[in-house]
């Protein structure tokens, strides 16, 4: 029986893909929609295989600075977890400077660091994604640490554990799988603001500038054929985080 | 009287505990208070919810400080029978921590005293045959049945070897059945450590058929109303539970208690008079 759900869980939603796919090239063909309206699964998948290479250049440099603001957000976001964790106080001060910060539109930041930097800097677009990656992990991480069962909190008080110890031997292990909840969502997320920051301006080598270039010369076909190397990349992404919190969870049912 | 077996296990000498001093909300939770404990004693504390009986002991355990009077625990102040792990603790919840193995979930007071991992082993092996779990030490917490993890969380407050255990409520999660099996095994515990254990209920037949004494506490403020001794013997089994002598100390113990409820009763439909 087990089998028999797994094969139905891989079956159908291929099946409902490869119909979807069918419908679309038959909406297309069908109603003879003009290639710049919409264009055909089949001549986006010719762009593709066409333009392998530029494609995988262009994934290259998006996913790239999606990286490097996912690891460095990753690091500032558990860092400042901690010491907000430690210092109450401080989180009360941070908080709603973080929230306002948090609050404005991606955009009007990205116009701004594009300013401050030269035309062909990728700080600003992995500056941006770290920012974003930042707050999604110093919120889930933060909780994590203090959300913690509060007879585990007295147990550990009544064998004379030190903060240290109790941060060491409670907090962080519970705070684990809410640094890969976070990391399942901040790694979508992190392709996403990549591409979102290439639209303004800056370097014309990632996806995003490539699909706005492409719609721009009326190349639909090729602008879609970028957007499936942008739905790879991000769905790529998301598979390694969501193997990486496999991989713990393993861990813990050894 | 300077002898260390005549050391109290614990001695509670005119306490009270006000929380929220002078503000708005102010709860008086328990009002002086003189309890005294021998070494290998079982004392239970029953009384109607909000009583204080988990606060005073919390008080024991030094999680909290009496805001008057003052707890001895093992003849030391309970700040440092605290620091000196002279007690085992274990809650209604068993508070397994879910990412360690059961095994690890024992070891852990032994690691927090710095215990070298030999003698760890050795004394996780030994406190899973006190509690009947050989088979289960690398298995986590919820593999296991509520009766399992409860018994696990008394191997782990037992595991420092503690002459103190204080529970709150430690069986009150689980099922008649399992909580009668487990009121066996934790006295055939406690008679094989020698154990002194000051143990938190609501339930007058629990209370009993585990007793040296019983305290009954009345409503908030929590004071002493009564101390009831159980005179059934030390060795008590199933048959203790339809012994006469088991049902006379239910019957006192619920008259003392009747009586606390009478009073928090009319007490409260005077207020309610006042308040009209």
């Amino acid at each position: 029986m087990k089998t028999l759900d797994r094969i139905k869980s891989i079956v159908a939603p291929l099946v409902f893909g490869v119909v979807f796919i069918a419908l679309w090239e038959g909406a297309v063909k069908g109603f003879e929609l003009k290639p710049y309206f919409l264009a055909a699964p089949s001549k986006i998948m010719e762009q593709f295989l066409k333009n392998t290479t530029r494609i995988w250049e262009a994934t290259a440099v998006s996913g790239g600075n999606a990286l490097v603001g996912l690891v460095i957000g990753t690091i500032l976001g558990v860092a400042m977890s901690f010491i907000l964790s430690r210092f109450r106080f401080l989180s009360q001060l941070v908080t709603p400077l973080a929230i306002s910060l948090n609050a404005i539109p991606i955009f009007v930041l990205v116009a701004v660091l594009n300013n401050m930097y030269s035309i062909t800097s990728e700080i600003p677009r992995r500056f941006m994604v770290t920012l974003v990656v930042y707050f999604i992990v110093l919120v889930n991480v933060a909780r994590g640490l203090t959300q913690v069962s509060s007879i585990q909190v007295e147990l550990m008080r009544s064998y004379a554990a030190s903060e240290f110890a109790i941060l060491r031997k409670v907090r962080v292990p519970n705070a684990i799988p809410y640094l890969f909840t976070a990391l399942k969502v901040a790694a979508p997320a992190s392709v996403i603001t990549a591409f979102v920051s290439e639209y303004f301006g800056g370097l014309q080598n990632g996806l995003g500038s490539r699909i706005t270039s492409n719609i721009a010369n009326a190349k639909n076909a090729a602008a879609w054929a970028y957007v499936l190397g942008a739905c790879l990349l991000g769905l790529a992404f998301y598979t390694v985080s969501i193997v990486l919190e496999s991989l713990t969870r393993r861990g813990q049912s050894k | 009287m300077s002898d260390l077996a005549n050391l109290n296990a614990v001695e509670v000498t005119g306490v009270s505990k006000i929380f929220n001093e002078g503000k708005a909300n102010q709860v008086d939770a328990l009002l002086d208070v003189n309890l005294t404990i021998a070494p290998g004693e079982f004392v239970s504390l029953i009384g109607p919810s909000g009583c204080g009986k988990s606060t005073l002991l919390r008080l024991i355990a030094n999680l909290l400080e009496p805001t008057q009077g003052e707890i001895s625990v093992n003849g030391k102040t309970a700040a440092q029978a605290r620091l000196d792990q002279d007690y085992g603790m274990a809650f209604q919840q068993a508070g397994l921590f879910d990412w360690r193995t059961v095994g690890k979930n024992i070891e852990l007071p032994l690691e927090l005293k710095g215990w070298n991992k030999k003698k760890r082993a050795a004394r996780v092996a030994e406190m899973l045959d006190l509690v009947k779990l050989q088979d289960f030490g690398r298995m986590y917490p919820w593999q296991l049945s509520g009766g399992m993890q409860q018994r696990v969380a008394i191997a782990r407050a037992l595991a420092a070897h503690p002459p103190l255990l204080l529970m709150d409520e430690p069986f009150g999660a689980l099922d008649e059945m399992t909580r009668e099996y487990m009121q066996g095994e934790l006295l055939r515990i406690c008679a094989e450590t020698s154990t002194t254990v000051v143990f938190v209920t609501h339930s007058i037949p629990e209370a009993v058929y585990l007793s040296n004494r019983v305290v009954v506490m009345s409503p908030r403020p929590g004071r002493i109303l009564q101390v009831i001794s159980v005179n059934l013997g030390s060795k008590r089994s199933e048959l203790t539970r339809a012994a006469d002598g088991f049902f006379r100390s239910i019957t006192s113990v619920r008259e003392a208690l009747r009586g606390t409820h009478a009073q928090h009763v009319a007490s409260t439909a005077i207020r309610g008079a006042e308040d009209r």
